[in-house]
């Protein structure tokens, strides 16, 4: 009998992931098409191409060797990194709180932190031919300062990552940890039960506050635009993906949509309270929040250039505030 | 229509090297790219400044001397099935600089953009117009599609 | 005004991060290699002469029709305004007189020309800015403009408008074409108007641009900036005022004195409705007759000079006629003195925003890119 329940349990997540995979798969698409285009007055492109369609075809190219020192290492990055985002959504599945330890918030966040140290590395990795490595006679007679260290741009942008990991997302971890303290429990089986009991949190003081603090750290963790300084195209191109083609790439641009729909998921559960079961209507809820969180990240990026440090450190300081004043009123309360 | 006659059909990630010439080519492509009036992402044409993203490449200009070797470079960064578009006078046959002198021919041009790497398709104009561009990158599809 | 605070020469320097030959925020090919301490550049390097062609050398005996056609080849943002002074150098020499009407036609041209050339470098300090939007915008209003180019000059980038007496007769404006140029200038102000209030009141845009590249107005005098660029630091020169061609129009000089991005994204802004202005007295008072005058003779001249204000600044423009053909042509772009200014303006900020304070100068490295000696290596 208790097999049974297993493998059901097994089955359940392993449909609730490939769900959730192809809803997050159309998101970068809706929001590329229906929120920016619409905001620059163009048509656009079709909102299948971005998340699915230019995936497919970049597992139909041939595999080229990356620059890099340590080519194994690089490539195995997207998949670590796209592992680590599945996980969080499977813990996130009622079929998993029976796993104590790790459907708790100290897993996903733990498994976030691998997922943004990923970036690190993959910048460090990437040696691209778009900057030292394109032949130019640089050092000849009359250029300056012919004897310093030479760095790719990628180096720049791993610096950035790193900035990122240290102070970056602070908002969205202190966001999560509003509803641990309000539900006095670490598990999220405890998180939903709690706010069965007593109303979503959203509509809390604490929780609004939280609210704020988790769509920037969340838009921090995406890289999404005004937080792309890693990616900036003004400067590093694309940053830590600089070398990937084919399927690395593909699993580049799933990340991306499945990170997002886990995001929006991490929202419904911790601060509406519903849990992620497919097998249930609560699954349309998780949608329609995912589909309005895709917009306010649309909407928020379409309007806003990149924030270099001047402008990241008192929006993340201010919003860090936020989160702390969130826990504080939610220990009072 | 197999998935990745599909796939491949729909997303074309196009990079531009711009190889000297007179800048005109270069703002009309990314132009045409770029603004609402003719926005190729409307026609599933996407564009990127990353050789490792790109099906597409087009390039512009007569290939100056110092532009040489960092266009070999980027073509070979560019996995297969790859494609080359040439696009203006100047990239099709070295437009006024190499066939127009007076006394002294000019020394820098290193020839058309075939002369260094093998060009699918050809786009003339001076310079290109964007319906063009959007034309020539499109009439490709045929040999994008049947590529392995 | 904002006091300078660069770091001197010499400072500690990290590292150095080399950007180009291609480059998203560039387009034109250029090196350009940062030395920077954690993220703040401390010194730049700009190298050019990576699209060299050769121009000036290739020009060295064509007939003189055939090297004002090829004047145009220069540049593909400005390139009336090459035509055109190449074609007055000739005209100066040679003593020959226009008539009004063509003059007036030229002058239409040149500032539709300043007026893309400016939308364009809003459009691009946007991208460059990493706001997608309002790059965007900026192109989409700047179509209006390339839409009347083409219109008068039968392409959208090459038109090929002046030569020598004249203008070509393609470029004659009729009743149809007045009214639709009209029209046009009443859509671009409108448009132009509603985006600038737009960009000035933005505050993170502010914020991102205020005091970024700043270039101080001795510095900017001391390396020779010229145009926009110059009047972007307070100081109020504009050829245009100087010029015979612009005596019957009245229009004002921009300047602005905050010296950094977002008064040099102002000061083109605002230059953009002068330019209007301009048009509709040119399109107004258009006078009647000819629009060419051939009636002059080729005669041998010595070397004769010209200067214009070109879009980014002071184009300058020189040769020499020798049985109708040039002899010792030299021509000097604004954008030659305004790579020092960069380079100087990178100092001091974010490695993000280095290509920005690239972009503020405007620089058009292929204009530039012809009087230099290519080295063997």
């Amino acid at each position: 009998m208790a097999d049974i329940t297993v493998l059901y349990s097994i089955i359940g997540a392993i449909i609730t992931l490939i769900v959730c995979f192809i809803i997050g798969s159309f998101l970068p698409g809706i929001e590329r098409k229906f929120v920016h285009a619409r905001i620059q007055q163009r048509i656009g492109p079709p909102f299948t191409v971005p998340g699915i369609v230019a995936p497919i075809k970049f597992i139909f190219k041939k595999n080229l060797e990356p620059n890099s020192p340590a080519p194994g290492i690089y490539k195995s990055l997207p998949i670590i990194s796209f592992l680590a985002i599945l996980f969080i959504l499977l813990f996130l599945t009622p079929q998993m709180y029976p796993v104590y330890l790790l459907s708790s918030i100290i897993a996903i966040v733990g498994l976030l932190k691998v997922e943004e140290i990923c970036y690190v590395f993959m910048g460090a990795l990437s040696k691209s031919v778009m900057s030292l490595s394109m032949k130019f006679p640089d050092l000849v007679k009359g250029a300056v300062h012919t004897d310093v260290i030479r760095s790719h741009i990628e180096d720049i942008s791993s610096k950035r990552s790193l900035r990122m990991i240290t102070y970056g997302s602070f908002p969205l971890y202190l966001a999560l940890f509003v509803p641990v303290v309000c539900s006095k429990s670490l598990y999220i089986f405890d998180i939903v039960k709690y706010q069965q009991i007593h109303g979503p949190l959203l509509f809390t003081t604490a929780g609004i506050l939280a609210a704020i603090a988790f769509f920037i750290g969340s838009l921090v963790v995406m890289n999404e635009c005004p937080f792309n300084l890693i990616e900036a195209e003004s400067d590093v191109i694309q940053g830590p993906y600089m070398e990937y083609s084919a399927g690395y790439r593909s699993i580049i641009y799933w990340t991306k949509g499945l990170l997002m729909f886990t995001l929006a998921a991490l929202f419904t559960i911790f601060f509406l309270g519903f849990p992620l079961n497919i097998f249930s209507w609560n699954i349309i809820l998780f949608i329609v929040v995912a589909l309005i969180y895709t917009l306010l990240v649309g909407i928020f990026s379409a309007f806003t250039p990149i924030f270099i440090n001047r402008q990241l450190y008192p929006i993340i300081i201010s919003s860090t505030l936020l989160g702390v004043l969130a826990i504080i009123v939610g220990i009072l309360v | 229509m197999s998935l990745k006659a599909y796939s491949r059909a729909r997303a074309i990630h196009v990079m531009l090297v711009y190889t000297g010439g007179c800048n005109g080519c270069d703002i009309e492509i990314v132009n045409s790219i770029l603004s609402p009036r003719f926005d190729a992402e409307q026609y599933k044409v996407f564009l990127t400044w990353n050789s490792r993203e790109t099906d597409v490449l087009v390039v512009t200009g007569p290939v100056t001397h110092l532009n040489k070797d960092p266009l070999i470079k980027i073509y070979n960064a560019i996995p297969n099935p790859k494609l080359v578009v040439a696009a203006g006078s100047c990239a099709l046959m070295g437009g006024v600089y190499k066939n127009i002198h007076g006394d002294i021919p000019s020394e820098e041009i290193e020839g058309p953009v075939e002369n260094i790497i093998p060009v699918d398709a050809k786009i003339p104009g001076c310079s290109v117009r964007p319906q063009d561009v959007l034309s020539g990158v499109v009439s490709l599809l045929p040999k994008l599609l049947d590529a392995d | 005004m904002i006091e300078d605070k660069k770091p001197r020469k010499g400072q500690f320097i990290e590292t150095e991060v080399p950007m180009g030959t291609v480059h998203p925020a560039a387009l034109e090919p250029y090196r350009v290699r940062f030395f920077v301490e954690d993220e703040i550049i401390q010194e730049a390097e700009i190298t050019i002469g990576v699209n060299h062609r050769g121009v000036e050398r290739i020009m060295e005996g064509l007939p003189v029709e055939k090297a004002n056609a090829l004047t145009e080849k220069i540049c593909g943002i400005c390139s009336n305004i090459h035509t055109w002074n190449s074609v007055l150098v000739a005209e100066k020499g040679l003593n020959i007189d226009i008539p009004d009407r063509a003059n007036y036609i030229r002058v239409i041209m040149g500032e539709l020309e300043r007026l893309h050339s400016h939308l364009l470098y809003l459009a691009h300090g946007c991208e460059v800015l990493g706001h997608e939007t309002f790059s965007m915008r900026a192109f989409y209003i700047r179509e209006t403009v390339m839409e009347l180019l083409n219109m008068i000059g039968g392409n959208r980038v090459q038109y090929g408008v002046s030569l020598i007496g004249g203008v070509r007769p393609r470029c004659e404006l009729n009743e149809m074409r007045i009214q639709k140029i009209e029209e046009g200038m009443d859509t671009l102000e409108k448009n132009l108007k509603n985006f600038s209030d737009r960009f000035i009141a933005d505050p993170i845009v502010n914020s991102r641009i205020e005091g970024v590249g700043f270039l101080s107005l001795k510095q900017a005098k001391k390396l020779e900036v010229t145009g926009p660029c110059i009047r972007a630091c307070g100081y109020e020169h504009d050829l245009r005022t100087e010029m015979k061609e612009y005596n019957d129009f009245d229009f004002d000089i921009i300047t602005l004195d905050g010296c950094d991005v977002r008064s040099n994204l102002l000061v083109r802004a605002l230059e953009c409705f002068e330019s209007i202005k301009i048009i509709r007295q040119a399109v107004k008072n258009l006078p009647n007759g000819p629009i060419v005058n051939r009636s002059w003779e080729m005669t041998d001249c010595d070397i004769t000079k010209h200067y214009i204000e070109a879009p980014r600044g002071i184009l300058y423009d020189s040769y020499a006629l020798e049985d109708g053909r040039v002899r010792s042509s030299i021509i000097r772009t604004p954008s030659l003195t305004n790579i020092g200014a960069t380079q100087y303006a990178c100092i001091g900020n974010h490695i993000t925003d280095g290509q920005l304070c690239i972009v503020q100068c405007d620089p058009c490295f292929t204009c530039t890119d012809r009087a230099f000696e290519i080295i063997n290596l």
